[in-house]
């Protein structure tokens, strides 16, 4: 397992540095962390598209592609990340290890345009270029809407929205095409530059680097303004039960209707039953063995997909499948069936020992990736675990059948969403 | 029996190949630094190969329901005790597999017990068991599969758009069929399929990740010393002669989505390639692409800023023996406007060249995309014998890059990107 080699404080802003010369490439990524709030969402989405249009060394989306195909087709790029209640906004970097390239600084070049997309960005009249923040709303709006056109997505997220209307975690990633009307160049520019001082930042490199030498390109890199302490976000909202299910229903002319259910587990990334609720889900639907994927796919050959997953940082659980419309109530109960089984501790020792495997067989290769790798250390940023991968094996390693089922029994079922459609009629072809 | 070896100098990677008599092929790729231990068994039988004549038969002719080569990748998972995922769960490690157009790929990861699962891949993948039961079983679960796929309309303008270009060819069919083409499989077609396609000699097995070569030989020999094989014939594959025409210029399929979906096709032509020649093909075709559709490109950026493409618009190309086909699109407004600016795009560049500097700056930027790509250990594996099956050495990639030359590009331009060669595919909104 590669580890954390240094960790400082440089403007408030935490570097994580990964030495390793496991990869062929070095990775710079960058995190600004925002909470997520209705009246920010959108905001906190455009900026991304806005930002990757121009510099003010290289002012359009062509010429920083242009400059990027000159080091090796080097990446860079901005993004959002939805994390629990966490809106982050992104960007990294990924180039060539310099010995691929003889005489070159790869990563010194590269971290120069990485510094002029965040804090160097094309202005006209001091704000965002009118033109890009006009173009990237529309192309917001379009990616909004364009949510339908993947059913599968469609429908976790849907059931998301039902389940939690109230809550930050019920925002869209992309915010609403309503909020996007009244982002100005100006208010968006300001709106950016108050993250830039004001919000957390983590900066994590992984691959071939010497750390003295990257500390000093990173300080040289991230050398704007920032306030003397960082603004503190808001908890996220984890524990809530139920009073009663919410059933939701939605039709569009579609083939295959997706059963979609939302559940409170009533445990946070933070609390010390994560590891039992981490089984349990492993046991109920993450792997081929477990109880899903062997009920409702193979027994009763419903589906070819039935499958359960964590919000790890919101503590929310989702099931997911696509099934035959008229086989609603028949899906249903298998799944229902399958939660109760574990609930009554119904578990055999088989189904502990592989799901422990699965799991650790997970966090055993995290590190051959260096984007799992930062996705890791960031989840730990995020949902306050500073811990490294042994912690986590261990923790599994040390996990009873009994906590998995007490930890189930905080599990509640909030929300059935099913998406159908209106006549059973799917799209022709003409 | 001597390994081998392949090494590359720029990858800083080395592949150990051992000829084993009577297949299959057997490639490891030791990765010492890696946690991931990761196996891949493949055969050549894809969905195209529906049509074939064996030996054994007086060469009768066979001809398949389309989705075989799929549905018999599921079955393989089927043993007297049930399923393999269960065994694979006990030693941790996460199986899967995979069909394409051309193959069959079975597969596993895991970090420990590397030896009981990679016996345990061999042996399954070498032991069908089919019952008339189980078939019928499956037909449900992959009828979901393909209503799934119905419901996906990235995965309809595809397919529609293969079906407009190619008249006969099968690469114009549903890898996974169609209900009423799964209906018609039954456990006999399965079984004949299996003997014709999984006789070693028209396997291959990857093993990549911190393991010895040598132990990885003396369980792939272990393994088939406990059976006995006629000695391996080809099959012949028949695939009907398609003409160079398409089959069709335009097809639209309405679907619940936002807005149109867009892709344009070019059909190449019936060649036959393979090995350098063919990746050579491959690599100036895919070159030509970036330097006419590229996002650092000027026409990205005029389609970009007039709405018409987001910034997932694409372009790419497929070269196999017995196809080819370029294909670019993605979500827009105006699929006719895209079209046409597509059309005119590639007419200006017929008229004004290719330029050299953006040619060199392509192909730095592909060398660089492919070094980065070798982070991947599925990647590297997967890739590695899909080369291999059109007999082409995966490693030799930089190389032949190197080689291309400006002159190969124009000279694809001209023949390849054909308007009488293309053919649309369109999926729109629903009419409210």
């Amino acid at each position: 397992m590669i580890t954390l080699d240094s960790k400082t404080l440089l403007d408030n802003i935490r570097i994580h540095l990964f030495p390793t010369t496991k990869f062929k490439t070095v990775l710079v990524s960058v995190f600004i962390n925002q909470v997520l709030e209705r009246e920010l969402a959108a905001q906190t989405a455009l900026l991304p598209a806005v930002l990757e249009r121009g510099t003010r060394e290289y002012p359009s989306f062509r010429d920083l592609k242009i400059r990027l195909e000159e080091l090796f087709g080097a990446e860079l790029g901005a993004d959002v990340v939805k994390k629990g209640e966490r809106h982050i906004l992104s960007f990294s970097l990924e180039v060539a290890n310099n010995k691929f390239a003889p005489g070159e600084n790869l990563l010194k070049q590269g971290l120069t345009l990485l510094k002029n997309l965040i804090s160097d960005p094309f202005l006209e009249n001091g704000v965002f270029k009118r033109d890009y923040v006009r173009q990237e709303k529309e192309q917001l709006a379009k990616e909004i809407r364009g949510l339908v056109n993947d059913k599968v997505s469609y429908a976790i997220e849907r059931c998301v929205q039902e389940m939690c209307p109230n809550e930050r975690y019920g925002v869209f990633k992309y915010g609403s095409v309503d909020d996007l009307d009244i982002i100005s160049e100006e208010s968006l520019y300001s709106y950016y530059q108050s993250l830039l001082r004001e919000n957390p930042i983590d900066v994590f490199v992984v691959g071939e680097i010497d750390a003295d030498e990257t500390f000093s390109l990173l300080e040289d890199t991230f050398n704007f303004y920032r306030e003397k302490t960082t603004s503190k976000l808001p908890p996220v909202e984890v524990y809530n039960t139920p009073v009663e299910v919410r059933y939701r229903e939605e039709a569009l002319p579609i083939n295959q209707g997706k059963l979609t259910l939302g559940y409170r587990t009533n445990t946070s990334y933070q609390d010390d039953d994560y590891f039992s609720l981490l089984l349990y889900n492993g046991i109920l639907g993450a792997f081929p063995h477990s109880k899903l994927f062997q009920n409702v796919r193979e027994k009763a050959s419903l589906a070819y997909y039935a499958f359960s997953r964590l919000e790890k940082h919101k503590g929310v659980q989702l099931i997911g499948s696509g099934i035959e419309i008229e086989n609603y109530q028949q899906a249903l109960e298998i799944i229902q069936e399958q939660v109760e089984l574990i609930k009554q501790g119904n578990i055999s020792s088989e189904e502990m020992e592989n799901t422990k495997r699965g799991l650790i067989n997970q966090y055993n290769v995290l590190g051959d990736s260096p984007y799992s790798l930062v996705n890791f250390f960031l989840d730990g940023v995020i949902g306050g675990r500073e811990e490294g991968v042994d912690y986590f094996i261990n923790k599994i390693e040390g996990i009873k059948k009994d906590d998995v089922v007490e930890a189930s029994n905080k599990v509640f079922l909030d929300t059935i969403y099913f998406l159908h459609s209106r006549d059973g009629e799917g799209g022709e072809q003409s | 029996m001597q390994w081998q070896i392949k090494e590359n100098e720029t990858l800083k990677e080395k592949v150990y190949f051992m000829p084993i008599e009577g297949g299959p092929e057997l490639y490891v790729l030791p990765k010492k630094e890696y946690n991931k231990k990761y196996a891949i068994f493949s055969t050549r039988f894809g969905s195209i190969d529906n049509t074939f004549r064996v030996a054994g038969n007086g060469g009768e002719k066979i001809t398949l329901p389309d989705g075989v080569a799929h549905f018999l990748e599921h079955k393989l998972f089927d043993d007297e005790k049930g399923n393999v995922f269960d065994r694979f769960a006990e030693y941790g490690a996460s199986p899967n597999a995979f069909t394409s157009f051309t193959l069959t790929t079975y597969l596993f990861s895991c970090t420990d017990f590397f030896d009981e699962n990679f016996k345990l891949l061999l042996e399954f993948v070498q032991s069908p068991y089919f019952t008339e039961e189980s078939v019928s079983k499956e037909q449900g679960i992959i009828q979901q599969e393909i209503n799934m796929y119905q419901d996906n309309p990235d995965w309809r303008v595809f397919f529609n758009l293969l079906a407009a270009l190619f008249k006969d060819h099968p690469v114009r069919n549903d890898i996974a069929g169609t209900s009423e083409s799964i209906s018609m499989i039954t456990k006999d077609i399965l079984y004949k399929c299996y003997h014709t396609f999984y006789h070693p000699g028209n396997m291959a097995i990857f093993v990549i990740g911190n393991v010895e070569p040598s132990n990885i030989y003396e369980q792939v020999t272990e393994s088939l010393s406990n059976r006995t094989f006629p000695p391996f014939e080809n099959m012949g594959r028949v695939y009907p002669r398609e003409k160079a025409a398409v089959n069709e210029k335009k097809v639209v399929q309405e679907l619940a989505v936002s807005q149109p979906i867009f892709n344009m096709g070019f059909k190449d032509t019936y060649s036959f390639l393979e090995g350098r020649e063919l990746l050579a093909r491959e690599l100036a075709t895919e070159l030509l692409l970036e330097m006419i559709f590229g996002r650092s490109e000027q026409l990205f950026t005029h389609l970009y800023e007039e709405g018409l493409i987001d910034e997932r618009f694409d372009a790419g190309y497929t070269a196999e023996t017995s196809y080819g086909y370029t294909l670019m699109g993605g979500e827009t407004n105006d699929p006719e406007k895209l079209h046409q600016e597509l059309l005119s795009g590639i007419r200006n560049f017929k008229k004004e060249g290719l330029r050299k500097e953006s040619f060199e700056r392509h192909k730095r930027k592909m060398r660089g995309e492919f070094l980065r790509s070798f982070n991947s250990l599925e990647f590297i594996a997967n890739n590695y014998l899909a080369y291999r099956f059109r007999k082409i050495e995966f490693f030799d990639i930089l190389d032949v890059l190197e080689k291309i030359t400006l002159d190969d590009l124009q000279k694809r331009l001209f023949e390849h990107l054909d308007e009488d060669l293309s053919a649309v595919s369109i999926i729109n909104p629903f009419k409210q």
